[in-house]
């Protein structure tokens, strides 16, 4: 399973961050960087939190 | 996601099922209910996730699943009709607000721009210190009118400053504000009074320059972005125009309400005082707890079906934020004030493409408030919230805090 971003939907908000700070982080220009694009069921619950609170919906699992 | 299936719009769904959505005999826009629109809105809610309302001649949205699957989908519920009024949604096309993809993308990024939490992240210092020095002030003095003295305050500093307003604008960026979201409204009498005043903000924001806008501020590296073709001709003036339209009387009624819900419960503001990392979650259970928005547009594309009931093409939809925010469906005890519940997801910035633009904006000044409140204030001792009926807004117009027990 893999995240994935369109990127010029995301705005910085960084409430996936906040909901998966190990699957992904804004740098310091507070661009989003996804640590882990491709992950495994350990991390499934994360990465679907990460995508339900993304405010733009610019984040999906494909 | 259950959101894909809940607008199958497939020919044969015909075959099986499809009926007309309830009706309900209500006025949404009634003195009465957008008072205190949330009797009704359960009512609405228990008879389905869409309800006819010939009164008003639209299709409210309901419940949490519809609302957010609606706001994510589109190219079925446009943005055309964001307003209740035709006169209002034409002023408002070519905005970022009011169109659809994909002029709508090229739009909206051009606001980002300057709106995003990436934009603002250089603020966040000087928003948290405003803050706190309003706070103190409000706390050493023991009694004042919260609305007027912090809900109006602190936001009306902030985007002032941000934008670069001088001297005589500022003073009048509340009524502008206030009146920009009264005219998205029904044809009544509220949105008759605030064309006018909605039409002065229009006709300031399309011939203010550069010049007329601090050195330094947001609003004048606006200008300079157009001036340098970073950003289309002729959209300073429009971004200005949302700044102020779109972001002060939101704002003012989100931190009005954050400071009626703490002084209510004190047991709530002394969790955040022991946890301060509870900000950004008492701030979204406010936003749940009462939405700022109380209705906002779409406009169907072609008929859809949800949950077996129709919305004809080209019907007007009105989506209650505060509505799918009570969801029992969606939130446990919903008509409980809870800060460690942090609803993150939460209706009352919107969903999607057309996710509130100034929603960072709002989160470093209400996360400021919050977090200067919890630090200093015990206890609230608070007399009769007034409020006065609005289209669009729900807020609190007056206050008064009659004492304050330090923290």
């Amino acid at each position: 399973m893999k995240i994935v971003l369109n990127r010029p939907r995301c705005e910085g908000h960084g409430l996936c961050e906040e909901a998966a700070p190990q699957l992904m982080h804004l740098d310091d220009e507070g661009e989003l960087v996804l640590d882990r694009e491709e992950f495994d069921a350990a991390d499934a619950a994360l990465a679907h939190a990460a995508v339900r609170v993304c405010p733009v919906a610019a984040l999906r699992i494909a | 996601m259950p959101s894909i299936h809940l607008f199958d719009a497939r020919p044969d769904i015909s075959l099986w099922g499809m009926s007309t959505p309830p009706t309900f005999d209500v006025d949404l826009f009634a003195d009465e209910v957008v008072l205190d629109p949330y009797p009704v809105y359960a009512e609405l809610r228990e008879r389905g996730p869409v309800v006819h309302l010939p009164h008003n001649d639209v299709y409210a949205l309901t419940r949490y699943d519809v609302i957010r699957g609606a706001l994510a989908d589109w190219e079925a519920f446009s943005s055309a009709s964001i307003a209740f009024n035709p006169m209002a949604n034409e002023a408002l096309a070519g905005t970022s607000l009011a169109s659809d993809p994909p002029v709508h993308t090229q739009l909206r990024a051009t606001l980002a721009e300057n709106l995003s939490p990436r934009a603002l992240r250089g603020l966040k210092g000087s928003i948290t210190a405003k803050a706190d020095v309003l706070v103190a002030e409000l706390v050493e003095k023991g009694s004042f009118e919260a609305i007027d003295a912090l809900a109006r305050a602190f936001p009306l500093e902030v985007v002032a400053d941000l934008i670069g307003f001088t001297g005589e604008v500022r003073a009048t960026m509340l009524r502008w504000g206030q009146a920009a979201m009264q005219v998205l409204g029904p044809t009544n009498q509220r949105t008759a009074e605030n064309f006018p005043v909605a039409g002065e903000l229009y006709a300031w924001c399309s011939q203010v320059t550069a010049d007329d806008l601090a050195e330094g501020s947001v609003g004048r590296g606006i200008f300079d972005a157009e001036a340098r073709g970073a950003i289309p001709p002729d959209t300073a003036g429009h971004i200005i125009h949302q700044y102020l339209g779109a972001g002060v009387d939101t704002t003012v009624a989100a931190i009005g309400n954050l400071v009626a819900l703490f002084a209510h419960h004190p047991d709530q503001l002394a969790l955040v005082r022991e946890s301060p990392a509870l900000v950004p979650a008492a701030f979204n259970e406010v936003l749940r707890f009462w939405a700022p928005v109380h209705a906002w547009g779409r406009r169907v594309t072609r008929d859809v079906t949800i949950e077996g009931s129709e919305i004809p093409a080209g019907a007007q939809v009105a989506i209650l934020f505060g509505a799918g925010n009570r969801d029992p469906r969606h939130y446990e005890n919903p008509d409980t004030f809870l800060v460690e519940r942090n609803p993150v997801d939460h209706l009352s910035f919107g969903y999607g493409p057309h996710g509130c633009a100034g929603q960072g904006l709002a989160r470093l000044e209400a996360h400021a408030v919050i977090e200067a409140l919890s630090r200093r204030v015990g206890r609230l001792v608070v007399g009769p919230e007034v409020r006065v009926p609005g289209n669009t807004t729900r807020s609190i117009e007056e206050l008064p805090v009659l004492e304050v027990f330090p923290a």
